[in-house]
């Protein structure tokens, strides 16, 4: 690691072109254009999407404080791949990921999952969508309490009565390494554990796509690498697809790709990187705020 | 931080409306019960005001040790009887204005509507007063004059208004003998409404010849009343009366055993005993005011945690700058304080609103109350402080929770875990085992004759303290302890209850069921208070459903008379009425039961009533279930036939004698022929004196005046050969004597309380005055056809107006109807107690609720539908409103089974329960489940999952 | 490269003994506004007990800017939440300008949060009924107590709301909000500010505002603030980084710059993967 691969780096990424609010559109020296990976070249890559977003916008709050969280942002999930969504608060990761998994509606745009239009979809529909063809991942409040492990693991497929294949749950539960736990409640469970029980319900439904919302956050780096490794044997040994969206450069180090949002837009689009390789992303970006932050910063007080 | 408070309150207001609701009612009962009070005392006093308006009265000096215990226990005492001729002795104090005895007599008359129906509302007596002017100060004439014969009546307004009678209208007035043709003759007003009573004013000789006959005495009275004159026509104040009263003492001959007292003294004594038999209402209204305050309690607690816990990062931060734990927690109490405000004033008006509606109804019923029923300042400050300080100790516990939680923690929100509930467990059970255990004792010695168990100090105990007191320990023990023990049955209750749903609902009833035990004492509380509304609902309804079957047993297995007649205003059975119905075609036999007044057994009064009847009384009407001795023997011989409870009381057996006394009135010929040579004297002195006058006039040459004196002469000797002559009889009473022996015990229930004699030994202690039939039993001729019979039957008794013919099912139904409208008022007051509970369901559903919120999310986030999530709640809500019912039902049903038993003798004997009616309370406890789930699942539902699962 | 020599094989870290000592080689010797000594906490119990601090010893001086950071779960929050009296320690003192707050019962701590400690969250800082002006005077209403209206007047012109006095919390952008927070913190005038994240929530612009007003804060205004943080670059707007990790301190950087500080990070992730890797 040395400076010469950090301006490498820098050179290869940099801001969109976006004229900001204040109307400063000066661009500290040194920054290069962006390179943008284009829709064409991902799509020959990996195989098919199963997830597409389209034009997002999404805006929070009236005119004056108006918050813009997603700015036509473009892209695709490709199928079997793990899909890392960074960038600091408020760069719109979790907001693009609530639309994708039909959480929020999009202020317009458009967002496909299986050729599904999920924006356009009525409750029926989107529990459905919940009970077939999306996973859900939380960093927190993932189980319901007053089941067991193995209760919930169950629960979405009972929900949908849909009929349990016994041979795939065993494996699964074998996978997190959790057969000793399967009659725990989660109170008696640690935060690992609690999140490895999450991730195997997600998997047992075998769903399109799993999304995963700081599925690491609350957890420290041992459970942390572990449940990210069974997310990652997940995508290699079964083809699951998951995005996942983090503000931990560590955890996103074991997707296969990375995408950096910041301020509603998509900066970034990293294939395989390495953890240095995001770290750089990260330190860069942040320098380059710091000088024209300040400067901004002194005239909008 | 009232500021802080107050601008929380207002944010929370739409919470706090169910809060202020059942504050209000909990208030509202307890004012309203004052309210009720106020206007009862208050009618009590205009009434004494108007109706006991004498200034003076003069009575015995001995107070009279009765041992008539039969009835009520009321606080009046009585005194020895005084003279009648001491009226003389008192007019001619200096200060009296008139003195007199007022005679009134009540139930015995009956008023005749221009339609040609009696006249008679809901448990008001029709009363007979003898008035002419002066009598009553009180009533004012507004038409006409006063009655002075038999076949004249004043009528009081409400009387006029109800009867439909005008002054000059003629009409019937059924007397004891029978009915006779009235006019009315005036209108008179009180200033005070009489609450419905029918008052006839009578000619004063007609009252004090009705009064002797019903009470067989003659020549002595209990009151004279006095007006004085002090005070130019209005009442004497109180100093007056005194004076007067005084006096008129030193007037009373030594001897008389008669004193006199003032008549605010009087109206005093009067007032405090009817103001306390009247003291039952107001605990009756409480308990319901109890139950209110209790469901609302934990309504508010409820809702206070709800607030707290949304609150609670605001909390936090408080704490984090530096808020102390008392400025925290006073932002809550200062919401708590208002909502209490709020809702007590609401209480206020609405209890002053109950009375109101109370008295509309009251008034429609024919029972009109002009009693004030305002609230006193005192009385709304209770009300106030109730309502504040049940919010408050609602609020305490969740204010104090966001007080005390450290910064951080309240940060993370961490839900305590629940304290175990073994304690209570154990604690509660030991209590409903002792309580069963008090109930079987009463319920043993209800039961058994002789010892009710084996162990000689509970004998000794229950000697002592009969049934009231383990019944009513009982009670308390079992439904306090049934309530200490709930959270514990939370988890069993919420697997076999959830049993079903779990079937049927694999998924979404598990989760029910599990959510159930998250929060046992909140479960657990919700329920109780379904659990004591239904619990008494239930009760009664045992014990209704055991008098009206009872009845009907009778009836149905004893009685075998086909028709029985009785006088609507529960008076006497003219003769001529029985006459009448021995001759209708088609009956068997008439047997007559004809009550006797003031008999006494060995010297002492029993409690309960002789009667004389017919040896058909046995083979026709009742048969006897005899105990001892044989009963159609015994009556046929003259011999005693004896209620089982009498006998008991008295420790009679069979030959037993026993010397009874009556009294009869007869006509005394001594006094009579004395005063018709009185009347005879008088008249001749007066015939006598007008000649002489005559002669006078004609000597000075007033030869009109002569004529028109001798012309009056001859009227007055005119008028004395046409008076009627019953005036002048002088009647006596005599005590009569008769010594039978006991014949026979018997145990109907109906019998229990009575002494049964045959006519002929009746007639040796009483005659026509001192015994009245009440009841006629018929047997119709076999093949006789019974409605027509009926027919003839209503016929014959229609002239005498007031007599009703009813046949078996008739007899049945009067007395369930009254059963029926007991119930209904405690039904309502009930059904009210019942929504409040509801309300808690709901309320506590909402909390639970906005506790998942998160999880709830995380449910829809994995596809369960919004369907889905409105059933888990509704089979959540349904199973506490279940359970809490089953409860109900089982403590209540025990209740009752345990009371019918107390009460076996006096009317219960056959247990009822009313199974298809407590399958109703189940069915109706299922679909309020249901019902309370739809708010709070609908509120869950609104929130988008995006809010409640996304990450802060 | 830093101060501190690294060496990813061992398995223990080397304890900074404090920046004091460090610091003698400056030219003045600032008093500690508030230390740590042996400070450990422990969450839950049996299996899943967390040792979120272990025997951490640290002193901050008066008048500097401290950034505290390390990845999720190492602990940096707790030691600041204890720090700042918010949780209670299982072990060890804590001493602000010489007051043990270990030893102090609730009211004690209450009288502390309102007049010596000020505290700036992620999110949630200002209580929605009130506006700007209320909210930086809340710690004096709590206490009863008279503002200072000069320093009032001050404040409000070094972080630039003049003109938003008298809005409503939503009706400030974050970065508006988390300058009130600043003001609010700063209106008693506290011996230490602790900052959680303060600048989680905002945008990169926002982000830049408030950083720099903290810095100005302690500059200008001789405050003591103490900032937990995952972002390097804003570690770099401090004076000292430190760096946590599994309940210890594992590194000290004076004058912190960004890549400094994810160099460090990264070293810290290594040492991780390579002990998670033995087990």
């Amino acid at each position: 690691m040395g400076r010469h691969t950090a301006q490498a780096v820098q050179a290869r990424r940099g801001h969109d072109g976006k004229a900001d609010n204040t109307g400063n559109a000066a661009r500290p020296a040194g920054s290069a254009r962006p390179v943008r990976q284009t829709r064409k070249s991902q799509t020959t890559r990996d195989g098919e999407a199963v997830a597409r977003a389209v034009d997002l916008v999404k805006t929070y709050g009236a005119k004056d404080t108006a918050v813009v969280a997603l700015d036509h942002v473009n892209v695709e999930f490709m199928r079997g791949q793990m899909t890392a969504i960074m960038g600091p608060s408020g760069s719109g990761k979790s907001t693009l990921m609530h639309c994708m998994a039909g959480l929020d509606a999009p202020t317009s745009g458009k967002v496909f999952v299986e050729g599904l239009e999920v924006s356009a979809m009525g409750q029926r529909q989107l529990t459905k969508l919940r009970r077939e063809q999306i996973g859900f991942i939380f960093q927190s409040f993932n189980l319901v309490p007053t089941l067991s492990a193995e209760e919930n693991i169950l629960l979405p497929l009972q929900i949908a009565g849909k009929p349990i294949d016994r041979a795939w749950f065993d494996h699964v539960v074998h996978v997190v390494g959790l057969e000793k736990r399967l009659t725990h409640r989660p109170s008696q469970l640690s935060g690992g554990q609690q999140q490895r029980v999450a991730c195997a319900r997600a998997l047992m439904a075998r769903p399109s796509v799993i999304f995963a919302d700081e599925p690491t956050g609350n957890l420290d780096s041992r459970s942390s690498r572990e449940v990210l490794s069974f997310l990652k044997t997940s995508v290699h040994d079964y083809g699951q697809t998951i995005v996942m969206v983090t503000h931990d450069p560590r955890a996103a180090s074991y997707a296969d790709r990375v995408l950096v949002l910041a301020d509603g837009r998509i900066v970034n689009d990293m294939s395989h990187p390495s953890y240095e390789q995001i770290l750089d992303v990260f330190a860069s970006e942040g320098t380059d705020d710091t000088d024209g932050g300040t400067a901004e910063g002194e005239e909008r007080a | 931080m009232i500021r802080i408070g107050l601008r929380d309150a207002r944010a929370h207001f739409s919470r706090f409306v169910m809060s202020i609701i059942a504050i209000a009612l909990g208030v509202s009962f307890v004012v309203g019960s004052f309210c009720f009070r106020e206007m009862m005392n208050d009618q009590v006093d205009q009434m004494m005001g108007s109706n006991t308006d004498h200034d003076v009265y003069v009575r015995g000096t001995d107070e009279k040790k009765d041992d008539d215990t039969d009835s009520s226990s009321s606080s009046m005492k009585t005194y020895n009887d005084i003279d009648d001729t001491l009226v003389d002795d008192i007019k001619d104090v200096k200060g009296v204005k008139t003195a007199e005895i007022v005679y009134s007599v009540s139930g015995s008359l009956v008023l005749v509507k221009q339609d040609g129906n009696a006249v008679s509302t809901m448990g008001s007596p029709t009363m007979g007063i003898g008035l002419a002017k002066g009598t009553w100060r009180s009533a004012h004439l507004t038409e006409g004059r006063w009655a002075t014969n038999r076949n004249e009546v004043a009528l009081h307004s409400y009387a006029a208004e109800t009867s439909g009678l005008k002054v000059g209208d003629t009409t019937k007035l059924v007397y004891p003998s029978g009915p006779e043709d009235v006019t009315v003759v005036g209108v008179f007003d009180t200033d005070v409404s009489q609450a419905g009573a029918i008052i006839l004013g009578l000619a004063p000789d007609v009252a004090k010849d009705l009064y002797q006959q019903q009470t067989g005495e003659i020549g002595r009275t209990q009151y004279i009343g006095v007006y004085g004159s002090g005070n130019k026509g209005q009442p004497l104040t109180n100093d007056q009366q005194r004076a007067l009263a005084d006096r008129i003492n030193k007037a009373l001959p030594a001897g008389s055993k008669a004193t006199a007292i003032t008549g605010d003294q009087l109206r005093d004594e009067y007032s405090q005993s009817i103001k306390d038999m009247l003291g039952f209402i107001q605990p009756l209204i409480l308990i319901f005011a109890v139950i209110a305050l209790f469901v609302g309690s934990f309504i508010i607690a409820n809702t206070f945690s709800m607030i707290v816990r949304e609150s609670m990062r605001g909390y936090a931060l408080l704490r984090s700058v530096g808020a102390s734990p008392m400025q925290v927690f006073s932002t809550v109490i200062i919401q708590a304080l208002l909502l209490g405000l709020v809702g007590s004033a609401a209480g206020i008006g609405l209890g002053w609103g109950m009375v109101r509606l109370i008295v509309f109804g009251m008034a429609r019923m024919g029972t009109p109350l002009s009693g004030a029923g305002n609230p006193s300042p005192t009385d709304m400050l209770v009300g106030l402080l109730v309502g504040v300080t049940v919010t408050f100790i609602g609020a305490a516990l969740p204010a104090r929770r966001a007080a005390m939680a450290p910064p951080i923690q309240a940060m993370n929100e961490t839900v305590n875990p629940e304290k175990p509930v073994r304690p209570r467990a154990v604690t509660g059970t030991i209590m409903v085992v002792l309580g069963v255990a008090a109930w079987l004792f009463c319920w043993r010695i209800a039961t058994v004759d002789g010892e009710p168990t084996s162990v000689g100090f509970l004998n000794a105990l229950a000697d002592r303290y009969g049934t009231g007191w383990p019944l009513g320990i009982g009670a308390g023990l079992i439904v306090i302890g049934v309530i200490v023990l709930a959270p514990a049955l939370v988890r069993p209750a919420g697997v076999v209850l959830g049993f079903l749903p779990s079937l049927v609902f694999r998924v979404t009833g598990r989760l029910a069921v599990r959510n159930l035990s998250r929060q046992k004492r909140r479960t657990a509380n919700t329920a109780a208070a379904l659990f004591v509304g239904v619990a008494i609902v239930s009760c009664l309804s045992v014990v209704a459903a055991s008098a009206k079957a009872s009845v009907a047993g009778i009836v149905d297995t004893g009685l075998k008379s086909d028709f029985a007649v009785s006088s609507a205003a529960s008076g006497r059975i003219p003769d001529a009425a029985v006459d009448a119905v021995k001759q209708v075609d088609g009956v068997k036999s008439v047997s007559t039961s004809r009550m006797l007044m003031n008999v006494k057994y060995d010297g002492k009064r029993i409690s309960g009533t002789s009667f004389a009847e017919q040896p058909s009384l046995f083979t026709d009407v009742f048969a006897p279930v005899t105990m001892s001795g044989d009963a159609n023997k015994a009556l046929r011989d003259g011999e005693l036939v004896v209620g089982e409870t009498i006998a008991k009381d008295r420790g009679w057996q069979v030959g037993d004698t026993v010397t009874m006394t009556g009294e009869r009135v007869s006509v005394d010929e001594e006094a009579t022929a004395k005063a018709q040579a009185d009347w005879q004297a008088q008249t001749q002195a007066k015939v006598t004196a007008l000649q002489q006058e005559a002669q006078k006039l004609a000597a000075s040459g007033d030869a009109a005046g002569a004529q028109a004196k001798a012309a009056e002469a001859q009227q007055a000797v005119t008028d004395a050969q046409n008076v009627d002559p019953s005036t002048l009889i002088r009647t006596k009473s005599e005590t009569t004597r008769a010594t039978v022996k006991v014949g026979a015990i018997i145990s109907n229930s109906i019998y229990r309380t009575m002494v049964l004699m045959n006519d002929e030994t009746a007639e040796k202690l009483a005659d026509q005055q001192t015994m009245f039939t009440i009841q006629l039993f018929i047997a119709a001729k076999k093949g006789t056809d019974t409605e027509a019979l009926r027919k003839r039957l209503v016929k014959a008794v229609k002239p005498y107006y007031v007599l009703s013919v009813l046949d078996r099912e008739d007899y049945k139904s009067t007395m369930s109807s009254m059963v029926d409208q007991i119930l209904i008022i405690l039904y309502a007051l009930l059904a009210l107690s019942i929504v409040i509970a509801i309300f808690g369901i709901v309320n506590t559903l909402a909390l639970s609720v906005s506790e998942r919120t998160k999880e709830i999310g995380l449910l829809r986030a994995i596809g369960t539908s919004r369907a889905q999530v409105r059933g888990m709640l509704a089979i959540e809500a349904a199973i506490i409103s279940v359970f809490g019912t089953l409860l109900g039902l089982v403590t209540g049903v025990g209740a009752g089974v345990v009371i019918r038993a107390v009460y076996g003798g006096n009317g219960l004997e056959v247990l009822s329960i009313p199974w298809d009616q407590l399958g109703v309370f189940l069915v109706l406890s299922i679909v309020v489940g249901l019902l309370a789930s739809v708010q709070p699942a609908g509120r869950a539902l609104r929130k988008p999952v995006l809010d409640a699962v996304a990450s802060e | 490269m830093g101060r501190h020599t690294y060496d990813a094989n061992q398995q223990t870290a080397i304890r900074p003994t404090g920046g004091s000592r460090n610091d003698e080689t400056r030219s003045n010797r600032m008093p500690v506004a508030i230390e740590a000594i042996g400070l450990t906490k422990d969450y839950g119990e049996g299996d899943s007990a967390v040792h979120a601090l272990r025997g951490v010893d640290v002193c901050f001086e008066q008048g500097k800017f401290t950034a505290i950071m390390g990845p999720s779960g190492s602990g940096k929050s707790t030691l600041m939440h204890t720090l700042a009296g918010l949780d209670s320690a299982t072990g060890g003192h804590i001493l602000l300008q010489g007051e043990d707050l270990t030893a102090m019962n609730d009211r004690q701590l209450t009288l502390l949060r309102r007049k010596r400690i000020g505290f700036i969250f992620q999110s949630f800082n200002l209580l929605p009924m009130f506006t700007a002006e209320q909210n930086i005077l809340m710690p004096l209403t709590l206490a009863g107590a008279k503002p200072d209206r000069v320093w009032m007047r001050t404040l409000v012109r070094t972080l630039g709301l003049e003109r938003r006095l008298d809005h409503r919390p939503n009706e400030l952008s974050g970065g508006q909000q988390q300058r009130v927070a600043i003001a609010r913190a700063l209106i008693t005038r506290p011996s230490v500010v602790f900052a959680d994240e303060p600048t989680g929530n905002l945008d990169s612009i926002s982000s830049a505002e408030v950083l720099d007003f903290l810095k100005r804060s302690v500059r200008e205004l001789h405050q003591t603030i103490i900032m937990v943080t995952h972002d390097a670059v804003a570690a770099s707007y401090a004076d000292r980084a430190i760096v946590f990790a599994d309940g210890r301190i594992v590194a000290d950087e004076p004058e912190p710059t960004a890549e400094r500080m994810n160099a460090l990070l990264m070293q810290e992730r290594q040492r991780a993967t390579a002990m998670a890797m033995a087990y």
